[in-house]
């Protein structure tokens, strides 16, 4: 659903852009026929053909290395464990579930306040995966008590539970 | 320092001792006692001096600096050009096939190659058998070249992009006796100290030799010191030339020989050596020299190569192959000759060798002369948390956020605007800096318009207006009071006269024109100073100064409403880091220009982690890039549609400052953040605008390195709309020409547009919303 929502929405926008009406003239832009600038960088007549992202999955990249996370969580390092998500989410900056993994790492290091955030961006990337949310929540709840953040922890948990 | 205070000491003793053997005259016995006496203790003394010296650390080691190192993986974003380039930074060398570590085979887009073991943070990387096959733009597979079995990931050695030392500072690379190559061993000990396996430190042979070729000439011409004579000399000695000098040198090396193995003092030596000088650094030991002169390990050198290395420990300045290239070759053959001539290569070996050129790498290669303006970035961060003297001395390994591909495309964009205009603008400028959205990670940063050059970092500490980079800024402010303004809100673009601390402020258009009603976004998009103006002193300032400050601008501002329009000085950096909020989706992300320091053990000692902080509410922050994005798509920044697919969604914003005196971009799309300025360093006007300057360079930068997709994940409070461009009101079909805008579903929503038939809930049926 949400996807077909951004196609309408990437289609409608690419309409709505596309040179339907007069344009307001453009102020500090390179139309402005600046004196003493030359012609802008040429530029082709049409847009170039663009790159859309790649069609090669990277998850073999990602699953190598949560393996190597989970060795080091195994192992007690927590510390690597950490750089090492942080090295997978170099890879997939926008996988929901890195960033709540580190959350839940960051949790377990007693840094409660970067967990709750961690858990926060982790949501704002979860897109319709309602169970990954609901545990973002669950996790936000429990760094916010260990805030002392009483209020803020029961508010978690009712986002939670509305999710469950 | 403390080697310096002992030599002072002990050149005193010795004086005290030759003094007092002219004062006495008859009491021999008691005069060769205590001239014995003194000797002994003199010898122990020099003994314990050897022994301190090379028992403790032995050299002071300058903190290595590390780009971040390549990571293969399928899906990757690289060209094979872009992927050449790396490979030819890190001193790999194209062979028809890979053999050893450091060579690459290249048939079009397929690469073979075998990659250097590393040591990183979570240990060694291995060396492996690589195929790497390209598509036009990205990394189509990842192999193991052996069985031809996907890789996952592989990660290659990172470009070691400066070290950081005092000046006049002794610069080196440490090696084991077992890295070195037996050729390089067997060629130094033929060409310098022939029988270094037999003499016990001193060779009285090598010395008559030299002594009577020296007497022959009536100058010093030849040495007779051994190794160990040289390494002593290096070692624990001034330079001067004396005769104590030489007493010293002659006992210090046959206690050196008593102490300690040959391969110790081999060892040492190699370490030691002094190779080159690359302005206030001294270049030591053969792994530096190794790196200096060829980009490669001494494990990767040719014979030839070998050659050179051996022949200048004569004379470093002498043979530089850099300055005195023929002269260089002549002694490298010579050298060659002697290998020959004593078994070392065979004949074959020797004739190929012979022809080979000198294969130098560009001097500024691995240096801090590359990167300058990003090291000393890194250099601020590492002085907030470690000492100078822990900096220079404890061999630190500082792995950096630094991506030649984004650094290079940086400098070659700006450098390919730049150029084309110093015939009339000798005096313009530029920088920029490059940033992951997602970590805050520094990827590039250039400070002139001469990369290579370390001199002002402009990207730093050029503070300048920002012109409209700040509006940004206003509109937030606006956008997070949703019961009053959203994104259709209609501003009035018309005179506006302003009295403020006694004088009249007119802000006006840069088209001198004015335009009405127009929507919120229209006034962002195309940059409307009235409208802009009007909408600021709606808020107030110090609301606008309250935004800046949780942005993380805590630069000191303008606290007037002309800081609405830009009046007031920023860099590229701050900039860099108010917009980083917005890239990020409204999480404040600190900058990094290191990710790990490690010690020379490959401890880790330092981690400087990712942490982010909302800043943002999400429904604002997705409300706010859209507007950017809207930027590009019609407003400002619209030329960048020549260049790039509307469906990539890039956001930005242009800025101008009066007369054009600074052009400047910031843009981001679904992965990086880069922010660029032009101008002359004395504030004069300079004929470029934002879209006509520092938009160049951005588009430059991102046409080479390739922009994804920027598509922000939607707020649940978040509905999107079509709203008639004419009226600002609420469309349907039945209006011509629309906007699709997101709003906040609890704020204040557009009222229905003239055009609109009846369609209260908006264009999009409700099963869609």
């Amino acid at each position: 659903m949400k996807r077909l929502t951004l196609v309408l929405i990437t289609l409608l926008s690419a309409c709505s852009s596309a040179p339907q009406r007069p344009m307001p003239p453009v102020i500090d832009g390179s139309h402005a026929g600046t004196p003493g600038e030359p012609a802008s960088a040429p530029v082709p007549a049409a847009p170039e053909r663009v790159e859309m992202p790649p069609t090669v999955a990277r998850g073999g990249a990602v699953v190598a290395l949560l393996d190597r996370a989970d060795d080091y969580r195994r192992a007690g390092d927590s510390s690597n464990e950490a750089a090492t998500i942080e090295r997978a989410l170099r890879i997939e900056p926008r996988n929901a579930r890195l960033w709540h993994r580190l959350a839940a790492v960051r949790l377990a290091q007693g840094q409660s306040q970067q967990a709750e955030q961690l858990a926060l961006k982790s949501n704002s990337l979860s897109g319709n995966d309602t169970r990954l949310q609901a545990s973002n929540w669950r996790l936000v709840a429990r760094a916010r008590w260990s805030m002392d953040d009483s209020a803020g922890a029961r508010e978690a948990e009712q986002r939670a539970s509305q999710l469950e | 320092m403390v080697r310096k205070k002992r030599k002072g000491k002990r050149r005193k003793t010795g004086r005290r001792s030759r003094s007092r053997s002219r004062r006495s005259r008859f009491p021999w016995g008691k005069l060769l006692f205590s001239l014995v006496l003194v000797v002994g203790a003199y010898v122990a003394f020099l003994d314990f001096q050897v022994y301190r010296q090379f028992e403790g650390s032995r050299w002071s080691l300058p903190a290595r600096v590390y780009a971040r190192p390549l990571e293969l993986y399928a899906g990757l974003r690289l060209t094979p050009e872009q992927f050449a380039a790396e490979l030819k930074a890190l001193g790999y060398r194209r062979v028809g096939t890979a053999r050893r570590a450091g060579e690459v085979s290249r048939d079009g887009r397929r690469f073979q190659l075998i990659s250097r073991p590393f040591v990183f943070w979570d240990g060694p990387e291995p060396s492996r058998a690589l195929r790497v096959t390209f598509s036009a733009t990205h990394v189509d597979a990842l192999q193991n070249d052996r069985n031809g079995e996907t890789l996952a990931l592989a990660r290659l050695d990172p470009l070691a992009i400066g070290s950081i030392h005092t000046s006049h500072q002794e610069d080196r690379i440490l090696l084991r006796l077992d890295e070195v190559p037996d050729i390089l061993v067997q060629a130094l000990i033929a060409v310098e100290d022939r029988s270094f396996y037999s003499h016990s430190g001193v060779s009285p042979r090598s010395i008559a030799r030299a002594f009577w070729i020296n007497l022959r000439s009536g100058r010093v011409v030849q040495g007779g010191s051994t190794l160990t004579q040289q390494l002593v000399k290096n070692f624990f000695l001034s330079n001067q030339r004396s005769l104590t000098r030489k007493i010293n040198e002659a006992i210090m090396a046959l206690l050196l020989e008593r102490r300690y193995s040959k391969d110790d003092i081999l060892e040492a030596y190699l370490n030691e050596v002094y190779l080159a000088q690359d302005g206030r650094r001294a270049i030591h030991g053969f792994g530096l020299g190794s790196r200096f002169f060829f980009q490669r390990p001494p494990d990767e050198l040719s014979i030839a190569q070998i050659a050179l290395l051996v022949g200048m420990v004569k004379g470093p300045s002498w043979y530089d192959p850099r300055r005195h290239p023929e002269r260089a070759l002549e002694r490298r053959n010579l050298v060659l000759q002697v290998m020959f001539d004593q078994g070392l290569i065979t004949r074959a070996q020797f004739q190929k060798s012979r022809n080979e050129r000198l294969g130098l790498v560009q001097a500024a290669a691995g240096t801090s002369k590359t990167f300058p303006a990003f090291l000393d970035l890194v250099r601020r961060q590492l002085r907030r948390d470690y000492n100078e003297s822990d900096l220079v001395s404890e061999g630190l390994r500082i792995f950096t956020t630094l991506d030649p591909q984004q650094q290079w495309a940086l400098q070659k964009s700006l450098d390919q605007r730049i150029r084309p205009l110093l015939k009339q603008q000798p005096e313009l400028q530029g920088a920029g800096l490059v940033t992951s959205s997602t970590n805050g990670e520094v990827l590039a940063l250039v400070g002139g318009r001469q990369a290579g050059f370390a001199g002002f970092n402009r990207a730093l500490d050029s503070k300048r207006h920002v012109g409209s980079l700040i509006k940004p800024a206003v509109y937030l402010t606006a956008l997070e009071q949703a019961g009053r303004y959203n994104l259709a809100t209609l501003l009035d673009d018309e005179p506006l006269e302003f009295e403020d601390a006694g004088e009249v402020w007119r802000p006006h258009n840069y088209d001198r024109k004015f335009h009405g009603q127009v929507m919120l976004y229209q006034a962002l998009a195309h940059s409307y100073n009235v409208a802009t103006a009007r909408l600021g002193l709606q808020l107030g300032v110090d609301r606008v100064l309250q935004t800046l400050r949780r942005l993380a601008i805590d630069e000191p501002l303008n606290r007037y409403p002309s800081l609405f329009l830009g009046a007031t000085d920023l860099s590229a950096l701050d900039v860099t880091r108010m917009y980083m909020n917005f890239a990020s989706g409204g999480f404040h992300i600190p900058l990094r220009a290191i990710r790990e320091v490690l010690d020379s053990d490959h401890v880790p000692l330092q981690r400087y982690e990712l942490s982010i902080e909302r800043v943002i509410d999400p429904a604002p922050a997705y409300l706010l890039t859209r507007a950017l994005q809207l930027v590009v798509a019609e407003g400002t920044a619209r030329a960048l549609n020549r260049r790039f697919a509307p469906e990539l969604g890039l956001a930005g914003k242009t800025g101008t400052t009066n007369d054009l005196r600074d052009s400047w971009y910031a843009g981001y799309d679904g992965g990086k953040l880069a922010v660029i300025w032009m101008g002359r360093d004395d504030n004069q006007p300079m004929g470029l605008t934002g879209a006509s300057g520092a938009m160049q360079v951005w588009s430059g930068l991102f046409r080479a390195t390739g922009a994804v997709p920027l598509q922000p994940g939607k707020p649940d409070k978040v509905v999107w709309r079509q709203v008639d461009t004419a009226s600002g009101g609420l469309a349907d079909n039945g209006c011509a020409n629309t906007v699709q805008l997101p709003f906040i579903e609890t704020g204040t929503m557009p009222a229905a547009a003239p055009c609109a038939k009846a369609a209260p809930s908006g264009w999009l049926p409700k099963w869609l919303q």
